[in-house]
């Protein structure tokens, strides 16, 4: 199994090639702008692994993606929730959709919240047995933070439903099992989630149900309130980033 | 660069022919008389620059590869090291395919089809000696990977060998490097650990 983590510090986005070095394929997840195309098709070479999709946890609103330059320089799909508004053919992924590379798969989990087409990918490893091992959250669960809700769309009434959303969302990642690794499209200081998010990039579903602010919260209400008291300003030109990610020109 | 220039390049030149595609493409199918060298961003420039210095020094290159990103990054490191580059390739074997000219290339065939068919092939083992204790399939040909080249007058051109390693890796290069050198040839996709998995019989000691 290969996990080939791409950091940008600068944002402290994250972005992955997942793969299987025994049938040598392999899958981009959310690769950055910052890092550029280049940089992913050679470190695929060297890894040795032919990559098959370029996938997308949500359109991205702080950075700009390079996802669909990538799809297009390896000639593969790109993938993308089927509620993403994109300008572009993409690769339609919904609940349960399962992506193979060799005896890895990633299943689709349709977690809204953070916006509409937020999906976390279970990520398991046949060769180890049936039990997801890892979750790529994007922008749902951070570690110790949740992802914001007003970045798809800044309407008051809007926040407060995808708000909702996001409360189910990161509960119901908590079904899975304590030793699963949460690896999120963030970490740091990034714009994307609120105080109390970690420098660390990643943790486990352990680690966030004893740790999380957000998971201690029993009820819809209180938690819809508290993101919203804790809201910090948005990016410096999301709604320009969202739109040139999503193939508008802004 | 059309794919009948190529051709006519090919032919016509005596530069060597690199392909820097990954292992598993050029074992799927390569141009006859290339030299498989899969790029790497560390290290692989030197050691290639080297071993053109050793095999082949005055001589220039055509690089092959499926992507142009890498075929650029290999051709700059290339240069840095003092190498010619005659030709750059970047369109993979899909075109060369398509009009018909000819590949070299290793069939895969899986541990259950080995089975059933082991009359008809022989076996080459090409795993290092400590790892024959848990198992080799009777009547194989034991030849660690590095001394094939050493042992091929062993091997009978009309014979169809099938190629195992541990997990189908190593066998792959000794099954395109044999296949280059004119065998028929199969690479045991899996390997051993397939086979053994498969509960297939096996030789001890």
């Amino acid at each position: 199994m290969i996990w080939y983590p791409m950091n940008d510090p600068s944002l402290g986005c994250s972005s992955f090639i997942v793969g299987d070095s025994a049938s040598g394929e392999g899958i981009v997840v959310d690769p950055l702008g910052a890092i550029g195309v280049s940089d992913y098709v050679l470190a695929a070479q060297d890894l040795g692994i032919t990559v098959v999709e370029v996938v997308e946890t949500h359109v991205h609103a702080d950075h700009a993606s390079c996802a669909r330059e990538l799809a297009a320089a390896l000639g593969v799909s790109h993938g993308l929730s089927h509620r993403a508004p994109a300008q572009f053919p993409f690769h339609k992924l919904s609940e349960g959709d399962v992506l193979t590379v060799g005896s890895v798969t990633l299943t689709v989990w349709e977690t809204p919240g953070h916006t509409p087409d937020s999906i976390s990918l279970v990520v398991r490893d046949k060769r180890r047995g049936d039990d997801a091992w890892a979750v790529l959250t994007g922008d749902s669960l951070f570690v110790g933070d949740v992802g914001r809700p007003d970045l798809a769309d800044a309407d008051p009434q809007m926040i407060r439903r995808a708000s909702h959303d996001q409360f189910h969302s990161v509960n119901r990642l908590m079904a899975l099992p304590d030793f699963t690794e949460v690896w999120p499209a963030h970490y740091g200081a990034s714009p994307c989630g609120g105080l109390f998010m970690d420098q660390r990039t990643n943790s486990t579903i352990g680690y966030e149900r004893r740790y999380n602010p957000f998971l201690r919260i029993a009820d819809a209400e209180t938690f819809v309130e508290q993101q919203q008291r804790l809201l910090k300003p948005q990016p410096e030109e999301a709604q320009k980033l969202r739109a040139q990610n999503l193939g508008r020109s802004a | 660069m059309t794919v009948q220039e190529l051709h006519s390049l090919v032919d016509s030149s005596n530069a060597v022919l690199l392909d820097i595609r990954l292992g598993r493409a050029y074992a799927e199918g390569h141009i006859r008389g290339a030299v498989s060298a899969p790029f790497s961003q560390r290290g692989w420039a030197r050691s290639v620059a080297a071993w053109m210095r050793r095999e082949a020094p005055s001589y220039a290159v055509i690089l092959f590869g499926d992507n142009q990103i890498v075929t650029q990054s290999a051709a700059q490191a290339l240069k840095a090291e003092g190498i010619v580059i005659e030709a750059v390739w970047d369109q993979g074997l899909g075109p060369w395919r398509e009009i018909g000219l000819p590949v070299v290339r290793v069939d895969n065939i899986t541990v259950d089809v080995l089975r059933t068919e082991l009359e008809t092939w022989a076996v080459i083992d090409v795993r290092e000696p400590y790892e024959h204790r848990s198992g080799v399939i009777p009547g194989a040909l034991k030849v660690p990977l590095a001394q094939l080249p050493q042992r091929m007058q062993e091997l009978d051109p009309n014979q169809r060998y099938a190629v195992i390693c541990a997990t189908g890796s190593r066998s792959q290069s000794a099954a395109a490097w044999l296949a280059e050198q004119g065998f028929q040839v199969a690479n045991v996709v899996g390997g051993m650990s397939l086979w053994l998995g498969g509960r297939h019989p096996v030789e001890r000691g």
